[in-house]
């Protein structure tokens, strides 16, 4: 079975007599039930793998895709959220996942529904329920070929078509007769008809045909959410604003659906505790082919103030392939965007998860934008990149005059992010199912490798101290500092800061930016385990609370600070390409300090091992209210 | 064989005790089930988790309960992890116990609280004088040639 499901290669060939052979992961903290699980879950012939710890569990899916067909959660684990490791198995792996918990209480279950979980088993599990998980795996092959049809992927449906073939021909002989056939029956019907409701609220239910969102199809499709207003966004206007073959309503459906779910969970998180949901945090993955996120994605990232490296990377990818002026930034939830930067990095609720990279980069590009002008070699990178955030500054903060990059710029994202605040909006922030983007959990989105780059050895900004964005600029100025981006490997810091008239704050945002170009190239080799990085590259206007932010820090993977790291990259040293060298921007200053200062902190975190994703996510960058001093 | 027999007897009697006194429910059963050749000693292992972890959980909910100020969450969270535990080896009192303590903590009762931590406890002991008792007699059984019965 499941050879279909990753249409990977190494994928095991359907097994004669399915469901023997299903491939299972179970993740449960309780050392007991998981024990109880195996041994049920191995009785019913299926090859069991089994992990304690969430974080664990989703580095095994991500090295080995294409190696499962079902997960087994529960959802209450101390290094992670169920739900959020629901939703990130969902989005990187699309994998079915079933939870589990002693607690069954309806809200509990619903919020499973509503996460994506296929389904929701109430402890203590018996082996009849177990033995019909297979069912999950089938019910989304299936859909997934009827999407396949509607799109006209012969080759894959004829695939799918096989391996539910297969596994109907074998339920036949079991006792799910009944169910293949009804399955059979529906299958035929609907082949033909067109699936119009591509608006379903059910993620576990619309399964997208295996499209991969590449940080260009994402962004492509951010820029036409933001063109039609997250509200007004219906997917077959965005189809027609994407203009690109192949790909269906179905698929943007559900994509937008995924990306509408995850801005929710950022605002609502943030709402909740006036802190960037940590989604933003999220791992920030080597593929950090972000689509463009978006305003969204902008807010996000501002609000977590954490942006990964590789999110800035690709948020700075997808600013440059963007035409300027179409980037709206995102309507964060401007309070909460202040307060995660008043809040420092604990706001970052750790179970938002933030596996999209794409609004963090989006957002410290936009902030980096804004802050400094990104040290990039390349200059027209930064011209566009600083264009554009200009012009979606502009969008944002009329009065603002998107000239020169920087000081405008951060101004500009100060008042923006003001704005925003005022507004109050609340971003349903959708996850980006970056499928390409090898998110990392939550936050720990650390580089694996220390990033010797960071600066944040280098200068010690004193995050700690709070409040000094002079510090941050003077440290970002720091010669040092700026070795260190040279050193890089992977650092994208190569902020070089100009002098920041601003700040040393920018600094930062200056790092940010050039993580976010080497993200692109770094994302491959470095970002990937950023999934703390992300939080770092939420340089975004990371106020002083880096004292807090610091400590939270420890344990996690910069990502979520990315301020204190480089904010830019916190990904393993690949070259980051010249092009990238983010250029010393004139970040505003609150911001580029803070990226800084983030970029401190981070760098040294850098290889925190995200056990304690739940901490990490907190620390996630609020993003500081650098406001008033930029201004 | 007549001790066989006889040993044979005792294991049906205590194991049915034990179902009727609501020591162990339905869970245990199926656990039972689950042990083969392959995991001849699952049943064992299993429990001896579960103590480990269900004798850890009462002294953190100890410790936690004679805080100044109490963390219910954190007793609730406890609590709620030895509910999962015992609900999964089929610990019926124990999880019974567990499902008042919830309340209790919910309540922010303290009172309440401890007296459910000192039932726990003594249900905890007593379910593992009792399941030793069960292990041993199998143990004898299988000493003495005989196979240990499988309850219906």
């Amino acid at each position: 079975m499941a050879c279909t499901s990753g249409g990977k290669s190494d994928v095991a060939p359907v097994p004669e007599q399915f469901p023997v052979g299903l491939r299972v992961l179970v993740v449960d903290d309780d050392v007991i039930c998981l024990r109880v699980l195996e041994q049920m879950l191995r009785k019913c012939m299926y090859k069991v793998t089994s992990c304690s710890q969430a974080t664990v569990a989703l580095n095994l899916l991500r090295e080995r895709k294409g190696c499962f067909d079902i997960v087994l959660s529960d959802v209450h684990m101390p290094d992670m959220d169920g739900f959020k490791l629901l939703e990130l198995v969902g989005l990187e792996m699309d994998l079915p996942v079933i939870m589990m918990s002693a607690d069954g209480r309806t809200n509990l279950v619903m919020r499973g529904i509503r996460h994506g979980a296929c389904d929701y088993l109430i402890k203590p599990i018996r082996d009849e329920e177990l033995k019909n998980i297979w069912q999950h795996v089938v019910r989304k092959k299936w859909n997934e070929i009827k999407e396949h049809d509607h799109s006209g992927s012969m080759e894959d449906h004829d695939r799918q078509k096989r391996v539910i073939d297969d596994a109907e021909y074998a339920s036949c002989v079991n006792e799910g007769a009944d169910e293949v056939l009804k399955m059979q029956k529906k299958r035929r019907d609907s082949k033909d008809e067109d699936d119009t409701e591509l608006e379903n609220d059910d993620p576990a239910a619309t399964k997208k045909p295996r499209v991969v969102w590449s940080v260009e199809l994402h962004q492509q499709f951010v820029s036409a959410v933001n063109q039609l207003g997250i509200d007004k966004a219906v997917p077959k206007r965005i189809l027609e604003l994407m203009n690109v073959p192949g790909l269906t309503r179905e698929n943007v459906a559900s994509h937008l659906q995924k990306f509408r779910l995850y801005l929710k969970r950022l605002s609502g998180v943030a709402q909740q505790q006036g802190c960037l949901p940590s989604t933003y945090c999220g791992p920030v993955e080597q593929n950090l082919k972000l689509a463009s996120l978006g305003r969204f994605d902008i807010q996000a990232l501002a609000a977590s103030g954490q942006l990964p490296p590789q999110t800035l990377a690709a948020l700075h990818a997808e600013l440059l392939s963007r035409p300027p002026g179409k980037l709206v930034l995102p309507a964060l939830d401007q309070r909460t965007l202040l307060h995660a930067s008043l809040q420092g990095s604990k706001c970052i609720p750790a179970d938002q998860d933030v596996a999209y990279g794409q609004p963090l980069i989006k957002c410290s590009s936009n902030i980096a934008k804004q802050t400094s002008q990104p040290v990039m070699s390349n200059e027209d990178v930064l011209s566009e990149f600083a264009a554009w955030s200009a012009k979606s500054l502009g969008d944002m903060v009329p009065a603002c005059n998107f000239g020169s990059v920087v000081e405008r710029n951060s101004n500009m994202l100060i008042s923006f992010i003001q704005q925003q605040q005022q507004q109050q909006q609340k971003q349903p922030v959708i996850p980006e199912p970056s499928r390409s983007i090898n998110v990392q959990p939550s936050c720990l989105v650390v580089p694996s490798q220390s990033s010797p780059n960071f600066q944040a050895g280098n200068s010690p900004v004193s995050v700690n101290q709070n409040c000094s964005f002079r510090n941050l600029a003077l440290d970002y100025n720091n010669p040092s500092l700026q070795s260190n981006n040279s050193s890089g490997a992977g650092q994208n810091m190569e902020v070089e800061c100009k002098p920041v008239r601003m700040h040393s704050e920018f600094g930062t945002a200056g790092s940010v930016l050039s993580a976010s170009s080497c993200s692109k190239d770094i994302q491959d080799s470095a970002c990937q385990r950023v999934p703390s990085s992300l939080s770092t590259i939420s340089v975004v206007m990371q106020v002083p609370n880096i004292n807090d932010m610091q400590s939270s820090h420890s344990g996690k993977p910069d990502l979520v600070q990315v301020s204190t790291r480089n904010p830019v990259y916190v990904g393993k040293g690949p070259s980051i390409p010249s092009r990238f060298a983010v250029d010393e921007h004139e970040l505003p200053m609150s911001s580029i300090s803070q990226m800084k200062l983030y970029a401190e902190n981070n760098g040294n975190k850098v290889k925190q091992e995200p056990n304690d994703l739940t901490e990490n996510v907190r620390v996630g960058i609020p993003v500081r209210q650098t406001f008033p001093q930029m201004i | 064989m007549d001790v066989v027999k006889q040993l044979q007897r005792q294991f049906i009697d205590f194991s049915t005790s034990l179902y009727r006194e609501g020591f162990v429910d339905d869970q245990f059963a199926q656990l039972q089930k689950l042990q083969d050749e392959s995991n001849p000693d699952f049943v064992v292992e299993v429990v001896s988790l579960f103590f480990d972890d269900s004798e850890k959980l009462v002294k953190n909910l100890a410790v936690a309960l004679e805080q100044q100020v109490v963390d219910y969450k954190q007793v609730d969270a406890n609590v709620h992890q030895l509910k999962g535990s015992s609900s999964s080896i089929g610990a019926k009192r124990v999880k019974d116990v567990c499902v008042a303590f919830r309340s209790f903590c919910e309540a922010e009762n303290h009172e309440g609280c401890l007296r459910c931590l000192h039932q726990v406890s003594h249900e905890n002991s007593l379910l593992k004088n009792k399941l030793q008792t069960l292990f041993r007699l199998e143990q004898q059984i299988l000493a003495a040639g005989g196979t240990v019965p499988v309850l219906e």
